[in-house]
């Protein structure tokens, strides 16, 4: 999978560039707006990840010029204005998602991940880690063979949780995609945390390996073995 | 700019008091100078009339049978080079002519008549008026004409229009500098506010105008820029006290995230102990983002660019629906939420900003609650006014601290509300929330302690509709 970052800011594009690489992702980083717009136009990739705040060309051109040529290349883009306006006239020039900065890295891979997986058959009835299984169809949850006792809530975030198995989860995007709340707020935070802290207790603690670890700072993960 | 283009009001008063002046003077001295003439002629003309008779009276027949002029020493006109008699029979004979008239041309007799005849004559560069008039002498018709010269007269009339032309001018320059003199004294205090306006910069703004005299208009000024001044010192302070604040919360996590950076790179530790210290330096990281988050929503909302939707809000649905979010954290505590409803209420919102308000007071009464006490969030129409305070059975808030409570990192308890995680900024944005929304927020003390926070909602007009007994409704976590 080969990736176009897009981004002026040199450490930035060096975050970006090393977290894609150690999801395997083959990496091209392009530090002016020209270059971007060149290498877009002239390689194939799978996604690009384009900043909007470029000095010489802007983003939001790149993007306009490139859907223009129909280079339909899921665009995903940074912006640091927490504008709407900016936001809706990206999404409409015809980018596939956005994110604002500062944003977490887990939540980019995500969304990364979403758009690659996108027009792809993904429906799975049943999903698994290790002896935990989630029947999305009946709504139960066993951990070898117990059933596991959990509320509406706790089985959407371990559904989450699971269909980002092996990848980190931050509680913003928990807040979005779980709670459905459009703003990420304190009391929120909180209810996520003692959230998470019922499911493990019923998750985790019916014997068997440790499954949903908290990396401190970032979020948490669902994987067998050490996180 | 000269100065000519944009005058000053002292100039542009003067120059229009002159103006209308000088008018006023012209029109003033032309109608005096025309009515002193009009008195002159009339008076000269009255003299003639006099001399008419006089000269009558000097014109006997004389015993030859012709008539004769028999003027005496002491009326004599012919005295007189300024005025003059001349007498023709009806036949055009002079009788007699007095030497100051010998000059001006004989009467037509023809054209004498029994009334006398008033005319105007120029005679050598020399204005005459005179009197001509047929009078009976013994019977006899004689052909009379008085006259006076008009010079005297004339040279009056010049010498008055001479004062006025010359006085004219030196009135209206006299007026206009007094003019000038006054309007300046009445604008010296607002040359005066103006400097001591000046005087009272960013750094002064405790300073006020002097006020001679709070009733007149200048006073009257003067306390309006005062009012202003105070106003504007209220937001400086504010401002001051916010960045001061700001800056302090932000350097906070700043000086955590630098002390655990400098001290993991003092000695090789393990990779669980980096592990940690990164760990340690994201969550501050992460601090600071909401912190810098929350303030630029409250500065959007300060500039009034949050653009908020209308739309109708149950207000009893949101509190439920805020309790079922929140009721976990409750339930960690061994509190009771619940719900009391006492009416069936919707206001005109945006559903999330309000939830967002209410979000932030319920979540406040549950980190400052003790374990296992009650909050209770009660819902009820006054009139027309949706109400819904949240109760608690917290430590209370003292008086003095229940207007600031609302204000930006303000902050009861220091290391307690850091410690619940707070920002100090949630009943800021909740205050906000409310306001912009329409309605107030308010804390007030509770019954039995704690305190009872109130937000007040114009209500939907016709959406009240009263329980008719209090249907009180458990809410558990959110299962």
């Amino acid at each position: 999978m080969r990736v176009l970052v897009v981004e002026d800011e040199r450490k930035l594009a060096q975050i970006l560039a090393s977290a894609l690489q150690a999801e395997h992702y083959d990496v091209v980083v392009a530090a002016t707006g020209e270059d971007g717009f060149f290498r877009a136009n002239a390689e194939v990739f799978d996604l690009v990840v384009l900043d909007l705040m470029l000095p010489g060309r802007s983003g939001l051109e790149i993007l306009q010029t490139l859907r223009q040529w129909h280079i339909e290349t899921p665009v995903l883009i940074l912006t640091a204005r927490d504008g709407v306006d900016d936001r809706v006239l990206g999404l409409d020039l015809g980018a596939d998602d956005y994110l604002v900065k500062p944003f977490a890295l887990p939540e980019l891979l995500a969304r990364i991940r979403a758009l690659l997986r996108r027009g792809r058959p993904s429906d799975v009835l049943r999903l698994k880690a290790a002896d935990l299984e989630l029947d999305l169809v009946t709504r139960r949850a066993t951990r070898g063979d117990a059933l596991l006792d959990l509320t509406a809530r706790e089985f959407e975030l371990l559904e989450y949780l699971l269909r980002h198995q092996g990848h980190l989860v931050s509680r913003e995007m928990l807040a979005r995609e779980v709670w459905k709340e459009p703003r990420r707020a304190t009391p929120l935070d909180n209810v996520i945390d003692v959230q998470m802290t019922r499911l493990r207790r019923k998750v985790d603690n019916e014997g068997g390996a440790r499954l949903i670890h908290t990396v401190r700072g970032v979020g948490f993960v669902l994987r067998e073995g050490e996180p | 700019m000269h100065w000519w283009s944009t005058p000053s009001i002292r100039v542009r008063l003067t120059g229009w008091y002159t103006v209308v002046l000088f008018l006023m003077m012209v029109v003033y001295a032309t109608a005096t100078f025309v009515a002193v003439r009009h008195e002159f002629l009339e008076q000269l003309d009255d003299q003639l009339h006099d001399d008419f008779e006089t000269a009558e009276g000097f014109l006997a027949p004389a015993p030859d049978g012709r008539i004769a002029w028999s003027g005496d020493r002491h009326h004599d006109p012919d005295n007189d080079e300024a005025r003059g008699s001349d007498v023709w029979s009806a036949g055009g004979e002079p009788i007699y002519r007095s030497s100051a008239s010998v000059a001006l041309p004989a009467v037509a007799i023809a054209a004498a008549t029994t009334t006398p005849r008033y005319e105007s004559v120029v005679t050598n560069g020399s204005r005459w008026r005179t009197l001509t008039g047929t009078s009976l002498v013994g019977g006899r018709a004689v052909v009379l004409r008085v006259s006076r010269s008009e010079d005297r007269l004339r040279t009056q009339l010049w010498e008055i229009l001479v004062v006025l032309v010359l006085g004219l001018p030196l009135v209206v320059a006299l007026a206009g500098i007094g003019g000038y003199v006054l309007a300046r004294r009445a604008l010296t205090p607002i040359d005066h506010l103006a400097s001591e306006a000046r005087r009272i910069t960013a750094d002064r703004l405790h300073e006020r105008l002097s006020v001679s005299n709070q009733h007149d208009e200048i006073g009257r000024l003067a306390a309006v820029i005062n009012d202003t001044f105070a106003r504007l010192e209220s937001s400086f302070d504010q401002l001051r006290r916010f960045t001061a604040d700001a800056s302090h919360e932000l350097r906070t996590p700043l000086s955590v995230i630098r002390g655990i950076g400098e001290i993991g790179l003092h000695e090789t530790r393990t990779p669980a102990e980096y592990k940690e210290a990164m760990g340690s330096m994201l969550e501050e990281v992460d601090r600071l983002t909401t912190l810098v988050d929350t303030l630029l929503r409250l500065s959007y909302g300060d500039a009034g660019t949050v653009r908020l939707s209308r739309e109708s809000v149950d207000l009893g649905q949101l509190a439920r629906d805020v309790v079922s979010s929140l009721g976990i954290l409750a339930e960690e505590r061994n509190q009771r939420l619940r719900i009391e409803q006492a009416a069936n209420i919707s206001v005109t919102a945006d559903r999330l900003v309000l939830r967002e308000a209410i979000t932030n007071v319920v979540d406040n009464a549950i980190k400052y609650s003790p374990r296992g006490s009650s909050i209770e969030v009660r819902i009820h129409a006054d009139r027309d006014r949706a109400i819904l305070a949240v109760a608690d059975q917290g430590p209370g808030i003292a008086a003095e601290h229940r207007e600031r409570i609302f204000d930006r990192f303000f902050r009861l308890d220091e290391a307690r509300s850091r410690d619940a995680g707070g920002t100090g900024l949630g009943l800021a944005i909740a205050r906000w929330a409310v306001e912009a929304n329409g309605g107030s927020i308010s804390v007030k003390e509770g019954t039995n302690g704690g305190s009872i926070f109130e937000i007040v909602l114009p209500a939907r007009t016709g959406t009240i509709v009263e329980h008719q007994e209090h249907a009180t409704q458990r809410m558990g976590g959110d299962a």
